[in-house]
């Protein structure tokens, strides 16, 4: 006979599991709010940037302006940046990532092309720490929502890994925030930049909205208004050394949005397994309740026997 | 009077009215007053000062480009901090620690890391010069 004290221990137990797991689902949908203002608040500067790299192409081929960033080298090593959490309880947020980077990495290896790994987050430093990776650098425990300080430090590293020749291309992988039950670990080649297209900065933005109870996520393009700068605008520079200063803006910005991305797909990873976790419990609570009731009339029915046959035997 | 907003990419630092600014172009300081023809220019790493009424201000800029038009000057930056923000204390031995660490990069021949110093040791110096402090 199942023990009915064993029993109510392990409702007891399961029950905490679940305030502890709807805790932290709560806290993953709250700072994914936060996370999604912090996006909007990135919009200004997007814009002007996008506007003013419009302009700038107007006046200069970036294809022939020979800045550093733009030479195409034949890749002997490549730098992989990874995003990655600090923290897990959030499915398979981190594994996929990893996966995924490692996997880029063989593929690398098996051209003979050298890797090098700059890492974001202690999961892709514990997991790459412990095996035989070249890493160039490693950043843990940044701040849950990025912010530009931090992104402009990893651009600026690899930066100068890409300027000084260390490595010929810089690729990002990191989680794209597809929607809240969905997000892809990609792979985004960061350095050389590609002379077309960087005028046009991908304009999707995020937005956590609720219905019926229930949040749900949506994508939006973004359309940036490019108006044509006047026509006696003065360089006080050469559009290319003007170019050239803008780059590192552009760079920081790519960054934080992949940063961002990731950190939104984190929480809403850690939303998703979270809310599994304690519909769970709850199913878990539903069984053992289940099995201690019948414990328990089992073992009423037992004394009442018991009582009856006794009185009957005298 | 001009319009001034300096915007970081998760921030705007600045948006106020200003009388006069001066910006750390990268061909030497540029003075703005009203009324200024449309103008493109690169920023260094260094102080940006604003004139909102009587007095002075400096802003630690990282960075960027400026662009003005229409008595409106939008300076875009990698990282902006106003001077009376900083401290000057902490500004200043920030500031020693980079000097130091340039110097001890350009001992050696790590490139990655000499350009990742002197960059540093830029911004540093920034800081200390928008908190006041003589470099």
């Amino acid at each position: 006979m199942p023990n009915l004290k064993a029993i109510r221990d392990r409702i007891q137990s399961v029950k905490n599991t679940k305030k502890i797991t709807e805790a932290m689902r709560l806290v993953a949908a709250a700072k994914v709010r936060r996370a999604q203002e912090q996006v909007l608040s990135t919009r200004p500067f997007a814009d002007a940037l996008a506007q003013v790299l419009y302009n700038l192409q107007n006046r200069l081929s970036f294809a022939e302006t020979e800045l550093p960033l733009f030479e195409q080298r034949e890749p002997k090593a490549v730098a992989l940046l990874v995003v990655t959490g600090d923290r897990g309880l959030c499915g398979g947020y981190n594994v996929n990532a990893i996966k995924r980077a490692e996997q880029r990495a063989k593929e690398l290896k098996n051209q003979g092309i050298a890797v090098k790994l700059v890492l974001v987050g202690s999961k892709a430093k514990q997991y790459f720490g412990r095996r035989d990776y070249d890493v160039a650098a490693s950043y843990a425990n940044l701040e849950q929502i990025p912010n530009a300080s931090e992104a402009a430090q990893i651009a600026d590293s690899l930066v100068a890994l890409f300027v000084s020749e260390t490595v010929d291309r810089v690729e990002l992988i990191y989680t794209r925030f597809v929607s809240l039950i969905s997000s892809q670990p990609v792979v985004q080649t960061l350095f050389p930049l590609s002379p077309q297209g960087l005028e046009a900065p991908d304009d999707e933005i995020f937005r956590l909205i609720t219905r019926g109870g229930k949040f749900q996520v949506e994508r939006e393009k973004v359309e940036a208004p490019v108006e044509s700068f006047p026509q006696d605008m003065i360089f006080e520079q050469d559009p290319v050394q003007i170019l050239e200063a803008l780059l590192p803006l552009y760079n920081t910005n790519q960054l934080l949005r992949a940063l961002q991305e990731s950190a939104a797909s984190e929480l809403a990873a850690r939303m998703t397994a979270m809310s599994n976790a304690s519909d769970n419990a709850g199913q878990l609570i539903g069984t053992l309740t289940l099995s201690y009731n019948k414990a328990r009339q089992a073992a009423i029915t037992q004394e009442l026997l018991e009582v009856v046959a006794g009185a009957n035997s005298l | 009077t001009l319009t001034v907003r300096v915007i970081t990419p998760d921030k705007v630092v600045w948006d106020e009215e200003v009388q006069e600014l001066i910006l750390p172009s990268t061909t030497g300081q540029l003075g703005i007053l009203s009324n200024h023809a449309p103008l493109l220019t690169a920023l260094e790493i260094g102080v940006m000062r604003v004139r909102p009424g009587k007095d002075w201000q400096n802003i630690a800029v990282m960075g960027g480009f400026a662009e003005v038009e229409n008595n409106e000057v939008k300076v875009l930056v990698n990282g902006a901090e106003l001077g009376t923000t900083i401290d000057a204390e902490s500004a200043r031995q920030a500031y020693t620690a980079a000097q130091g660490a340039l110097e001890e990069a350009n001992r050696g021949e790590d490139k990655p890391n000499q350009l990742k110093a002197s960059n540093n040791y830029k911004k540093a110096r920034a800081r200390l010069q928008a908190a006041g402090g003589a470099v």
